[in-house]
Order: C-alpha cells, then sequence, then structure tokens
C-alpha cells in the first residue's frame, strides 16, 4: 500500500479524510501522524492573554448589562435629531448671510408691462431667426 | 465546561442571575475573545465583538420565551462566530477603519503559546501565528468560521455544522477549500525541512 501523502495527512488534520488502516500498518506514516499531532498541538496552544485586559472587559460587560437595553437605540436617534438641527442651523445661517437677490415692485411692474405690450412672448424671437433669410 | 454552564445546562434558571452569569462569563470569556480575535485580526474589534457576544447571550437569557440550553459552551461560541461574521461583512464597507495597533496588540496578547517548551519553537509559533493571521483574510468568511473552528479550537465537523447551521458536507467543502487556499502556510505549519 501506499505511504500517505502531505495532502492526505493536511486533510486528516483538518477532519477531510478517514482514517484508513494503513496507519496502522505502516509504522513510518503512523509516527509521522504521531509528529503532526503533537506539532499541531503546539502550534494551536492558546496565547496569553493579560489578566488586567481581561478584568477591564468583564466591568466593561457589567457596566453594559446595567445599562437600560434601549438606551444606545435612544442615544442613536438622540445624535441623528441633532445632526439635523445642526443640518437646520446651518442652512438657516447660510440663508441669513447670502439672501437671494430681490427686485423693487416698481422693477417688477414696469417688466410685467412691457410683457403685456409685446405682440408675442419673447421666448419665440429664436424661431423667426430660422425663417430669416 | 464550568460550574455555571452545568447549571444552565440543567436548566437551573439560575442564567439570569448576575453573578452565575459572571461566573459562566469568566470561564468561557477568553475562549471567546480568542476566537473572535483569531475571526477578526484586530484585539479591538475582538475585544468589542466578546462583549457583544456576552451581552447578547445575557440578553437572549432574559426573554421569557427563552428555553434550555443543551449546550451552553457551544451555545456562545455560536453567538460569538455570528457577532463576527457580522462585524466582517459590515467591514467590507468601512474603508475609513483604522489598521490594529501593534503595540496595543502586544499589550493584550502575548502570541506564543504559553506550553511552548523553548525559544525557538515560541519564535516560530509566532511567525506562524501572523501568516496564518494573514493568510485566514483570503478565506470567505464561511470558510474562515469553519477553519478556525477545526484549526484553533479542533472542534469536529458535526461540531462545527452545528455552529454554524450548516450540513456536514457543506463543512466539509468549505474546510476544503480553506486548506486548498492556505495550502502553502499549512505546509510550512508542519512539513518543516529538517524540523523533527
Amino acid at each position: 500500500m501506499n505511504h500517505w501523502t502531505e495532502i492526505d495527512f493536511e486533510h486528516w488534520l483538518y477532519g477531510l479524510k478517514e482514517q484508513d488502516p494503513h496507519l496502522n500498518e505502516c509504522p513510518d506514516c503512523r509516527q509521522e501522524m504521531e509528529r503532526l499531532v503533537r506539532e499541531r498541538q503546539g502550534i494551536t496552544a492558546q496565547p496569553q492573554v493579560s489578566h488586567e485586559f481581561l478584568a477591564a472587559q468583564r466591568r466593561a460587560i457589567y457596566r453594559r448589562l446595567e445599562e437600560r437595553p434601549h438606551s444606545r437605540v435612544a442615544m442613536r436617534w438622540v445624535l441623528s435629531a441633532a445632526m439635523l438641527l445642526v443640518m437646520l442651523f446651518g442652512f438657516t445661517i447660510q440663508r441669513w448671510r447670502h439672501p437671494g437677490q430681490s427686485i423693487s415692485d416698481e422693477q417688477l411692474f414696469s417688466d410685467l408691462a412691457a410683457m403685456d405690450q409685446r405682440a408675442e412672448p419673447a421666448a419665440i424671437q429664436p424661431i423667426h431667426g430660422l425663417f430669416q433669410q | 465546561m464550568g460550574v455555571m454552564a452545568d447549571r444552565l445546562a440543567a436548566g437551573v434558571g439560575t442564567l439570569a442571575d448576575t453573578r452565575e452569569f459572571g461566573l459562566w462569563m469568566a470561564s468561557e470569556q477568553k475562549r471567546i475573545f480568542l476566537l473572535c480575535r483569531r475571526m477578526l485580526d484586530d484585539s479591538e474589534d475582538a475585544d468589542s465583538a466578546t462583549q457583544d457576544a456576552f451581552l447578547k447571550a445575557w440578553q437572549a437569557l432574559k426573554r421569557p420565551e427563552f428555553n434550555d440550553i443543551v449546550d451552553p459552551h457551544k451555545w456562545v461560541t455560536r453567538i460569538a462566530i455570528n457577532t463576527c461574521l457580522d462585524r466582517l461583512r459590515s467591514r467590507r464597507w468601512q474603508f475609513w477603519r483604522k489598521r490594529p495597533n501593534p503595540i496595543e496588540e502586544t499589550a493584550i496578547l502575548q502570541l506564543e503559546p504559553s506550553g511552548a517548551p523553548d525559544a525557538s519553537d515560541q519564535l516560530f509559533a509566532k511567525q506562524i501565528s501572523v501568516r496564518l493571521d494573514g493568510a485566514l483574510k483570503k478565506l470567505s468568511l464561511k470558510q474562515r468560521a469553519a477553519f478556525t473552528l477545526r484549526h484553533y479550537e479542533d472542534r469536529s465537523l458535526a461540531e462545527i455544522a452545528e455552529i454554524l447551521g450548516l450540513n456536514v458536507g457543506t463543512v466539509k467543502v468549505h474546510l476544503f477549500r480553506a486548506t486548498e487556499k492556505l495550502r502553502e502556510e499549512l505546509h510550512d505549519l508542519y512539513f518543516r525541512e529538517g524540523r523533527k
């Protein structure tokens, strides 16, 4: 029977290959398998995490447990409303500092009278141009 | 499984007790944090995900319609994995996200495994861990979750399937593709030249 390849061992390590009788019959492959298991234990051993960090994390979790369940959602709404108010305020200030150009009543009446006296609307003038030789 | 977890599993009903919950949380906290850290590759994000996971567990336990937990260990793992997957999905849009600070990472986590016998083994484990963390980013979210649970937590395919809510066949496909993509990294991990 053929020896297991590296891919066979890799698949076996990750549960993708069943252990076949060859491993029991072949001392070389069995030894390699045992080496890989040891290697894996060394590599995947849990790293150390600082106790201070874990304690701080627990305190943060307790703090959050004591919060009202919806306070975070409510806070998001409050922030959104505040943002909207700031935008509205900015828009109002902008309008106040740069008011639109207004025309006097006199000017308005004069323009209206001029339009009224024309035989046809000013917008039609370009069309006349098309028929002129 | 800790004392609290046993009591939870027995359905004693003291889950909603803050002190009991605290004891159980302390017994699972490091494992869940490291799982999140491996999934997210960022200690700060993992810290926040761990907090979220325990908070979700607490809120679930508080619900009147909540049923008994068969296996609290697996249950909290599922919550943590789902929290990490949600974060990884939303991370795709967060182009402004800052990179993890290596100094802070070192302060929280000593990457060398506590049981490593000598300095060269510790150095190797550290190097390979950094490389593997980088390589995990190449995997899809489900592949990453399946591989992390198998590689670091040594879970069976059936357990991974239960945690991820998939069938065993799908988990096998995810793991197969993950190992294919990580072949170079894994080869280095196990089949080093001249290393006995």
